[in-house]
């Protein structure tokens, strides 16, 4: 069975930086995976590998089958990768509704002319219907609907990153990564987004989670990925990870 | 009772005011969705300008014929542009790359290197003299309103400012391209990865502000009768001070800001002799930078 991401002897090398160094993995169709390691392990770097944003030194990435390196991330997008952003990267002059809606109109492609006029004829009122239903949809699976009318600019923090996410599930994406969704949340926003995480999840969408938040990712993730030093260094279920020696040096140093 | 001519002056002001508006509008543009000025739109302007005297010459056609070629050569020169000046330096996608202002820099110099190139050429091709444009292509028959007189030339240029205002307004907030042009212009990265083909939005937005910078050069060719290669310099200034004004990335603020500049200037002639009045558009640009940093209307306003 062919994976729905499959990563083989990635490397990326930033001048003299190794920051991923031959890293193999993968990830299932329905899989809530977790991506961990310590500063600087490289996962932002896999993760921008995984999305296109970095092209790789050697090695491939395929996704659904089809090699993604070279791709350009709008590329990758629209072949159902969505993302969000460790630092947000919503578009903040924009109402909440046309922040989501770009996320349906980038995977919904179509030419010049139908952009232009799409609204005269009937594949384009078509099409505009699916937007603004993908872009309600999305609204509502992160609770946002009543916001649909604010500008992004005047969210609160929290609300902005359910924004992006919803963004990203706009896309109607078959995979989709979430890079540091935790990072700033309070314990309570915290649990809260362990639980949407889990909902989206249920509902059968593949995510990876890369965390900084042990807790988040121990709670929620079926498997864990731990890099070090650009390396992966282990890979299993939760239990597993926690006990893992080579786990617990990279992240407490040195054990007797 | 107010005195016609200032009446007249104000009349006068407004439609000078629409010319920079036309030429704004599009500089403007480009200047929300990438962040940099394009130096080059001046010459943008004169090509659209010669575009028309080209063609009138060759073929004399009617005159929305030529106002077409002139937005086909506008749309092909922008993106050309696009392609010569701007694209090379978009190269680097890291955020370090992004944020870094040498490389938002370098576009303004390559730009500016397209316009003298540009100018130059056109120099050789038609000398540096004022060329006039055929009697009965020109759109300055006089009407009188009241104790005003105006050309017809001042109500072409003032509907067709208006068209292309809302235009745009219609192009930027109902369709697909538009979305797509203020994703790119408020967040790149964050475009590309929802599947926003930003490059090709950066191309359209030279493209639609490029074709508004050639049809603003022909009508202004047609409206004064005569063209020269450095005829888009000055009014490329002017543009450039309303978007400044206006706050950079507003639309309808270079707009407004550009038609206070066209009064400004043609109620001062009343005071100095008209060689200074391009003193005002300077003094403007002096007094916002000190005083009105973000522009006259300030705030927190819509990018493009």
């Amino acid at each position: 069975m062919t994976h729905l991401l499959d990563v083989r002897n990635a490397s990326r090398r930033f001048g003299g930086v190794q920051a991923v160094n031959d890293v193999t993995a993968h990830v299932d169709e329905g899989e809530l995976v977790g991506l961990i390691g310590p500063n600087g392990a490289g996962k932002t770097t896999l993760f921008n590998l995984m999305s296109g944003f970095t092209p790789l030194s050697s090695g491939t990435v395929a996704f659904a089958g089809r090699t993604i390196n070279g791709m350009k991330p709008n590329q990758v997008a629209r072949l159902g990768v969505g993302r969000t952003f460790q630092n947000l990267r919503v578009f903040p002059n924009m109402s909440v509704f046309d922040n989501v809606s770009v996320g349906a109109v980038g995977t919904l492609p179509q030419g010049p002319a139908g952009a232009l006029f799409g609204g005269f004829t009937k594949a384009g009122t078509e099409r505009a219907d699916a937007i603004s239903r993908r872009t309600w949809e999305a609204l509502e699976a992160v609770g946002l609907t009543h916001l649909a009318g604010e500008l992004a600019a005047n969210l609160p923090y929290g609300q902005r990153k359910y924004l992006e996410i919803a963004r990203a599930l706009a896309m109607r994406p078959r995979f989709l990564i979430l890079d540091e969704p935790a990072a700033g949340l309070n314990d309570t926003e915290t649990r809260a987004l362990a639980a949407f995480i889990k909902r989206l999840h249920g509902q059968g969408l593949t995510i990876m989670l890369v965390e900084h938040d042990m807790g988040l990712v121990m709670g929620i993730c079926q498997r864990i990925l731990v890099l070090a030093s650009g390396r992966k260094i282990a890979d299993g279920p939760p239990d597993l990870i926690r006990r893992d020696p080579a786990v617990l040096e990279a992240y407490l140093g040195v054990e007797s | 009772m107010i005195d016609p001519y200032y009446l007249q002056q104000l009349a006068i002001g407004l439609s000078l005011g629409m010319t920079y508006a036309l030429m704004a509008i599009g500089f403007t543009l480009i200047f929300g969705v990438l962040n940099v000025v394009n130096f080059a739109h001046g010459e943008i302007y004169t090509l659209g300008a010669f575009a028309g005297l080209v063609l009138i010459s060759a073929v004399a056609p009617p005159i929305v014929a030529v106002i077409f070629g002139a937005l086909a050569v506008g749309a092909l020169a922008g993106f050309s542009l696009e392609r010569l000046a701007f694209k090379p330096f978009r190269r680097f996608t890291d955020e370090a790359s992004l944020k870094s202002r040498a490389m938002r820099e370098s576009t303004l110099l390559s730009s500016l290197a397209v316009s003298i190139v540009v100018r130059e050429a056109l120099e050789i091709l038609f000398g540096s003299e004022m060329r006039s444009l055929p009697f009965d292509y020109l759109i300055n028959t006089p009407v009188r309103i009241g104790p005003v007189i105006l050309v017809t030339g001042d109500f072409i240029i003032f509907g067709v400012a208006a068209a292309m205002l809302i235009g745009l307004q219609y192009l930027l907030t109902r369709t697909r391209i538009g979305l797509a042009i203020r994703a790119v212009s408020n967040n790149p990265l964050g475009a590309k990865y929802v599947g926003i083909d930003t490059d090709r939005t950066i191309i359209t937005t030279f493209v639609v502000g490029s074709m508004m910078g050639a049809a603003a050069g022909i009508l202004m060719g047609l409206y004064y009768g005569a063209i020269f290669p450095a005829m888009g310099f000055v009014p490329g200034i002017k543009a450039f001070v309303a978007m400044v004004m206006g706050g950079l990335s507003s639309i309808p603020g270079a707009v407004v800001c550009a038609l206070i500049l066209g009064v400004a200037e043609s109620m001062a002639t009343t005071f100095v002799s008209s060689g200074w009045s391009d003193m005002v558009a300077y003094a403007f640009l002096i007094l916002t930078l000190i005083f009105f940093p973000n522009g006259l209307f300030g705030a927190r306003r819509e990018r493009v």
